[in-house]
């Protein structure tokens, strides 16, 4: 069997069935990564861009295709000037160690941020490449005493909500409007599982679609969407670079199973992933929403839109119907008493805080955390009358 | 330890609430669920006072539960519903047979008109005959566009207003993940709406939609009603096994995600410019259809014809296939013509249709065979039926009482232990659930293949 494109012989099969060889594939991975830039037409000449690595995969490629696409020297350069930022938590201070490395050999500066800094709202931006000695030690076991406080669904959706909060913050320090992150297609498809099963599928646009813009400054774009993990894999081998880091969800959550499920169903039908994520292309808002109510922890706009009735109000029925203890045995009454009385009974909601401050499915993870471990400037927003 | 029923009547209670996590003893149960159904009715003005109603009744668990709370809730809250029972059946031996007698017993229990369509009389085909055309894979398919027509057929000669089926929460959510993995946005945006039908056709409302499968099998188990529990025995290979299984885990994890992914669905809307099928009606039989010709028919043609993968997979190989198929028939024709010339016997045409209907007869008859065999062995055949039957269902109570029933789990479990005559192992073990969950597991597509179940 020979490559597809020009008949040498082949070198790397993707899907079990096509065949390339080396140099058409990476031909044909960095055009992918060029095209999704390019229709996009998000970004002006010159612009300051912050790009997020985790030392992953993902990351390790797109890292890569930039500093390949800014070394250019005819006019395929891509005109941007790159500021690169790792968030880090205490389980991994190697891998940022190793992640300064790896941004060493292309020459780059890269911010070393710990996560911890969300508790208390301080975006200051640490030297370059140094593992910030961050002294407060105290808010670093808040931080995982927070984490831990919650079941491991609503931590794993918790992290990537304070993750896309600290590089908007940290953006905005460093002047920039875009930010690149490097989700693969493998990502994005869990990440579209997740968001239908946490009650976020008004915000799959933006939590897996090619831009997240919730922020008037900032807009988050993923370039390398359409690459799979299998093409970063055998980009990663041809081109012989080190990731430096496996993506690490918490097991027996949500994500978890859904991330097994996925490339399960990946192995046995090719084209699982990309028809997820096609799916994902075709869903979002129909109208530019005009409220300007957001939601605190995920800038989603609140739900607003007009049913009769949805899952939340059946939920919160059965909750008062559960609850309800004002006579010992249960009557029937007529019609209008009952259901009037249970669309007023509003203080037994399963959903704290709804509607006014936390869309849906933050205000579900809300429901399962332990509020007085968030942090403080977040728990006095939401407590705010 | 006993717990009290959360809604503080001093009672213990028996269960766990999967949505919300409050335990209720058994009559407040009884209460909350029928409370929250008629609340679902009420809120979604599914019916108007004087409708007739007809309940897609398959015997299963869904359907029956389905009839006994419509009929208790119309009595109490006076919707003034005629409600009455429309059956199909597919020609499934050893599955939709047996189901029938228990959708029988609940017209004779709640005292409602039942009216049975079968596929043979409708379309001439039953589906033992074509799962033996088509094998066992796909079969689904043929199955729920059919039974979706079926039903459209019944209600129109029953005159009704609407049609209710039992798809429960379980169901919606899990189609809303079977569509996202098969790409069908179309699907994805209808599949979660409460009530459907436009102009022309006549409504399907789901007034189980937020009610949870186990609170249904709980509530028919407190309850006593009699159902039908076995899997229909061609389902195991349905693509929606996949998405039932993810479910499944999922809701071991966070049983509330079953709402949230309704929501989600519910909340979720298709961009502007991407084209959807529009509705119409086929050209042909006049029933809804988004193609010029409706999937029902493509089916069956390709049944009629001896293609029965016409209308499986693309459209773009349906066409190949229908013309390959045209220029044999020319060929045919063609030799045909020779033949009656060499022969000058005009006969051999209706010969050859006789060939294929004895040939159909002679499946048939085989079908007949197999049914005789369970009718010869009568009742040893029939009380295998019920032996599996209750076996197979008490497990699956025990295991949702382990999940969420409280006191009442050591007396089934010992009943059952009883029953099957022999000691539990699980008694022994104070963590069974993997037992118990491998089982679940096994039984991946009730969801399509229940008699009411059509695919959206």
């Amino acid at each position: 069997m020979n490559c597809k494109k020009c008949d040498s012989p082949k070198t790397v099969i993707l899907r079990k069935k096509d065949y390339y060889c080396d140099n058409c594939f990476m031909l044909n991975t960095n055009h992918k990564f060029r095209a999704c830039l390019g229709k996009n037409k998000v970004l002006t000449p010159n612009e300051n861009v912050m790009i997020g690595l985790s030392g992953g995969v993902g990351s390790t490629v797109l890292l890569d295709l930039v500093h390949h696409a800014i070394s250019l020297e005819n006019t395929k350069k891509l005109r941007i000037t790159p500021f690169f930022i790792h968030l880090y938590d205490d389980d991994c201070r190697c891998l940022a160690e190793s992640l300064i490395k790896q941004c060493e050999k292309y020459n780059f500066d890269v911010y070393v941020v710990h996560l911890a800094v969300y508790m208390n709202s301080n975006y200051e931006l640490p030297q370059a490449n140094t593992l910030q000695d961050f002294s407060e030690e105290n808010e670093r076991q808040v931080f995982k005493d927070m984490m831990n406080s919650m079941p491991s669904s609503a931590a794993n959706d918790f992290l990537l909500k304070i993750k896309r909060n600290l590089l908007v913050e940290f953006a905005k320090k460093l002047n920039c409007s875009v930010i690149f992150t490097a989700e693969t297609t493998n990502t994005l498809a869990v990440n579209l599982l997740s968001n239908l099963a946490i009650g976020r599928g008004s915000q799959v646009q933006y939590d897996i679609g090619f831009c997240d813009n919730r922020d008037d400054k900032v807009k988050i774009i993923r370039p390398i969407k359409d690459i799979s993990n299998e093409e970063l894999n055998h980009y990663i081998s041809i081109k012989q670079l080190t990731p430096v880091n496996d993506s690490h969800i918490k097991s027996n959550s949500l994500q978890s199973v859904i991330s097994s499920f996925v490339s399960e169903l990946q192995d046995n039908f090719q084209a699982t992933i990309s028809t997820v994520c096609k799916t994902a292309d075709k869903i979002g808002d129909q109208k530019e929403s005009n409220t300007h109510e957001k939601c605190l922890i995920c800038e989603s706009d609140l739900d607003v839109k007009n049913m009769k009735l949805s899952a939340f109000e059946a939920t919160n029925v059965s909750r008062m119907v559960s609850l309800e203890n004002n006579q010992s045995y249960p009557t029937f009454e007529k019609t209008p008493d009952i259901i009037h009385r249970l669309e007023n009974n509003n203080n037994t909601s399963v959903f704290p805080l709804i509607n006014k401050y936390l869309c849906y499915g933050c205000s579900r993870n809300h429901s399962e955390m332990n509020i007085h471990k968030l942090p403080n400037q977040l728990q006095k927003a939401l407590s705010a009358e | 330890m006993p717990v009290p029923c959360r809604r503080g009547c001093g009672k213990n209670a028996v269960l766990k609430r999967p949505k919300t996590g409050d335990a209720l003893c058994k009559e407040c149960f009884f209460w909350a669920f029928e409370t929250e159904i008629h609340y679902t009715i009420t809120k979604a003005e599914l019916f108007n006072k004087g409708d007739s109603v007809a309940i897609g009744a398959s015997g299963g668990k869904d359907s029956t539960v389905l009839a006994y709370v419509l009929k208790t809730l119309n009595h109490r809250y006076n919707y003034g519903l005629n409600l009455m029972l429309l059956s199909i059946d597919e020609g499934i031996t050893g599955y939709r047979d047996d189901s029938l007698e228990t959708v029988k017993q609940n017209r004779d229990d709640y005292e409602m008109p039942l009216k049975i369509l079968s596929y043979k009389d409708l379309y001439g085909w039953t589906m033992d005959e074509i799962v033996a055309q088509i094998g066992r894979k796909n079969n689904c398919t043929f199955c729920g566009v059919f039974r979706r027509q079926a039903l459209d057929r019944g209600a129109a000669m029953l005159d009704v207003k609407c049609i209710a089926t039992g798809h429960n929460a379980d169901d919606i959510a899990e189609t809303v993940l079977m569509n996202v993995l098969r790409g069908d946005i179309a699907r994805l945006k209808r599949c979660t709406a409460i009530s459907t039908g436009s102009e022309g056709t006549i409504p399907r409302v789901k007034p189980l939609k937020y009610t949870y499968e186990k609170e249904i099998v709980m509530y028919a188990h407190y309850k006593k009603l009699v159902y039908f529990s076995t899997e229909c025995v061609f389902a195991p290979n349905a693509y929606r096994g996949h998405a039932r299984a993810l479910l499944k885990d999922m809701e071991k994890i966070r049983p509330a995600c079953i709402m949230d992914i309704i929501y989600s669905g519910e909340t979720m809307s298709v961009k502007e410019q991407v084209s959807l099928p529009t509705q119409r009606t086929c050209t042909r039989c006049n029933f809804v259809s988004s193609q010029e010709v409706c999937k029902a028919c493509v089916l069956l043609e390709g049944l009629n014809k001896g293609l029965p993968k016409l209308g499986i997979g693309k459209s773009s190989k349906a066409k190949r296939m229908l013309e390959e198929y045209n220029a044999k028939q020319a060929g045919n024709e063609g030799a045909l013509q020779d033949a009656i010339k060499d022969l000058n016997d005009t006969n051999s045409i209706g010969a050859r249709n006789q060939r294929i209907s004895s040939k159909k007869k002679n499946a048939n008859k085989e079908n007949n065979d197999t049914c005789n065999k369970n009718d010869c062995c009568g009742g040893g055949c029939k009380s295998n039926a019920s032996n599996v039957d209750p076996v197979a269902s008490n497990k699956k109570l025990n295991m949702l009482l382990e999940q969420f029933g409280l006191d009442e789990k050591e007396s089934v479990k010992k009943k059952s232990s009883l029953e099957n005559g022999v000691s539990d192992p699980n008694d022994e073990h104070s963590d069974e659930e993997t037992p118990f969950n491998a089982q679940e597991e096994d039984d991946t597509c009730s969801a399509s293949c229940g008699g009411s179940h059509i695919a959206f």
